[in-house]
């Protein structure tokens, strides 16, 4: 009797906290900081990724000189020089992205670019390039020029919110990515089995002997290319992308997921070639923080906590000699030691290091 | 009564909630679910696509290949082509592209050995058609030998369209 009483409630209470909830990302201005931020990063990515076209468009070479497999014949073929000026517009996109003068207008710009570029051929696709292409489109969506632009300082807004469904949208790219990538190798024997990770060390075990040396390579390699550490190694890796998949969605999970996030992309780095990918993944965290700003108060004796607060994250008053007071959104206080380590794990450079998992 | 600052704030407040035309929430509604269903549609065909585009599965394989490569002339005649060289033409020149370069010594294959044989497919077209001073070959074929994962060896044999050669 209960349970048939209690389900059409239940029912609609989440049907109600869906409309909620879809009202406040589709209609409420919320800060659009996290986008700002991602578009810095973006900026000199694009230029990263641009670089090798350009180079070779230096050279006299362009996609029209190799081979190149059309993903449409409908497809429009710039001319040699119109192509070239196209990536030199490209980064000249990039340039006003970062500094965020026409913020918008360049970040669609440094988009039309690289997904004109991306689209040319099929030999040009990268998943990087693809994530790349995602996060720009976003970015471009957002009024991403209401922080950290010289828009703002030219003009400065009543405040940094705006709509914030991009960012919705884009966190679900960034989670979509994850979870493919770690739902493929899972149901995949041969990547969750350790095979294909055990096989690569073996393969390229000759470039860490000449990026490390022998001395130093014997003891790592004995370790790497051993057929057991990747029955350990391979499972861990997949987890760990699942992890972040979901991870991030929830708050007590988030400041985990981030952290394990940043671990996992310096990881890849520092073992493979991923192009512009792992510093946009780790840039594509800053859409996570909760789109709201200068929602903490903080007292503080140091100047240091206002130029790391990229994020906005507190109302900071610096009082000299003073000890350190942080207010936090629900009203508890913290006080001394515990405020500052509080405030380490809400500034992105200190993050990393902070004690994080006491603050979630 | 309505000063600058008033007017600065409102021209430059987001267009939020009530004050949005209907179109326009609906529309970001609507584009953004289109968006949600497309890429889940292009994850899961991912699993049918050997190039897996906007499916986001890296580091997919640990394979390898070799190729050997043969032009076949109009008389039927198998010409090998030692080191991608012949009749003035190299192919690391003409394809320049890196996943296909030297293919003739074992390569790492990659985005997996079913993205390569694709490609290797379409480069052998792209030659044919590309080399018009080279009067000789009638078509070209590719014999792929390929460990996945380190399992093999298999073998796949691909060619490319014929050449119209211009003869009687």
């Amino acid at each position: 009797m209960t349970d048939t009483l209690s389900s059409p409630s239940a029912t609609a209470n989440w049907r109600d906290r869906f409309h909620r909830w879809l009202g406040e990302v589709f209609d409420e201005p919320s800060s659009v900081r996290g986008a700002a931020v991602l578009r810095i990063v973006l900026g000199p990515c694009v230029i990263w990724h641009l670089r090798p076209f350009l180079a070779d468009a230096v050279s006299g070479i362009t996609y029209h000189d190799r081979f190149q497999q059309p993903w449409w014949a409908w497809y429009p073929n710039a001319p040699e020089g119109l192509y070239v000026a196209l990536l030199w517009i490209g980064v000249a996109a990039a340039v006003l992205m970062t500094v965020g003068w026409r913020s918008r207008i360049a970040t669609g710009t440094a988009f039309a670019v690289v997904a004109y570029n991306l689209f040319l051929s099929q030999t040009h696709f990268h998943h990087n390039r693809a994530f790349l292409v995602i996060l720009l489109a976003g970015v471009a969506l957002c009024d991403n020029g209401r922080a950290l632009s010289l828009d703002a300082l030219r003009r400065p807004p009543p405040d940094d919110r705006a709509l914030v469904w991009p960012i919705w949208l884009l966190r679900f790219e960034a989670a979509a990515v994850y979870f493919a990538s770690g739902f493929s190798k899972l149901i995949d024997p041969d990547w969750v089995g350790g095979r294909v990770l055990h096989d690569r060390s073996v393969r390229y075990q000759n470039e860490v002997r000449d990026a490390i040396g022998d001395t130093l390579a014997d003891p790592v390699l004995e370790v790497v290319t051993a057929r057991a550490f990747h029955w350990v190694l391979s499972p861990a890796a997949v987890a760990t992308e699942l992890f972040i998949a979901f991870g991030l969605w929830f708050r007590r999970t988030r400041l985990v997921a981030v952290w394990v996030a940043v671990a996992f992309h310096v990881g890849i780095e520092v073992t493979s070639h991923v192009q512009v990918f792992s510093v946009i993944a780790i840039g594509a965290l800053a859409l996570w923080a909760v789109p709201s700003t200068r929602d903490r108060t903080l007292v503080t004796p140091s100047r240091w906590v206002g130029w790391l607060d990229w994020m906005a994250r507190f109302d900071i008053t610096v009082v000299p000699g003073a000890s350190w007071c942080m207010v936090d959104r629900d009203g508890t206080v913290l006080e001394g030691r515990e405020a500052r380590q509080f405030v380490r794990t809400r500034l992105p450079a200190t993050f990393l290091f902070s004690q994080f998992w006491r603050y979630r | 009564m309505a000063t600058t600052a008033d007017a600065v704030a409102e021209s430059t407040a987001p267009q939020a909630g009530p004050n949005r035309p209907l179109w326009r929430r609906r529309g970001a509604r609507w584009f953004a679910a289109a968006v949600v269903v497309a890429q889940l549609a292009l994850v899961a065909n991912g699993y049918r696509d050997p190039h897996n585009y906007f499916a986001f599965q890296p580091f997919n394989e640990s394979s390898t290949y070799a190729v050997e490569l043969v032009r076949v002339l109009d008389d039927g005649q198998r010409v090998a082509v030692p080191n991608g060289r012949w009749e003035g033409y190299d192919w690391n020149e003409l394809i320049d592209w890196g996943p296909l370069q030297s293919p003739w010594r074992q390569r790492h294959a990659f985005s997996g050995v079913d993205a390569v044989v694709d490609f290797l497919d379409h480069a052998l077209d792209w030659m044919a058609d590309n080399t018009p001073g080279d009067t000789e070959t009638r078509y070209w074929e590719a014999t792929v030998t390929y460990y996945r994962n380190a399992r093999g060896p298999h073998v796949t044999v691909i060619r490319s369209h014929d050449r119209d050669l211009g003869g009687p």
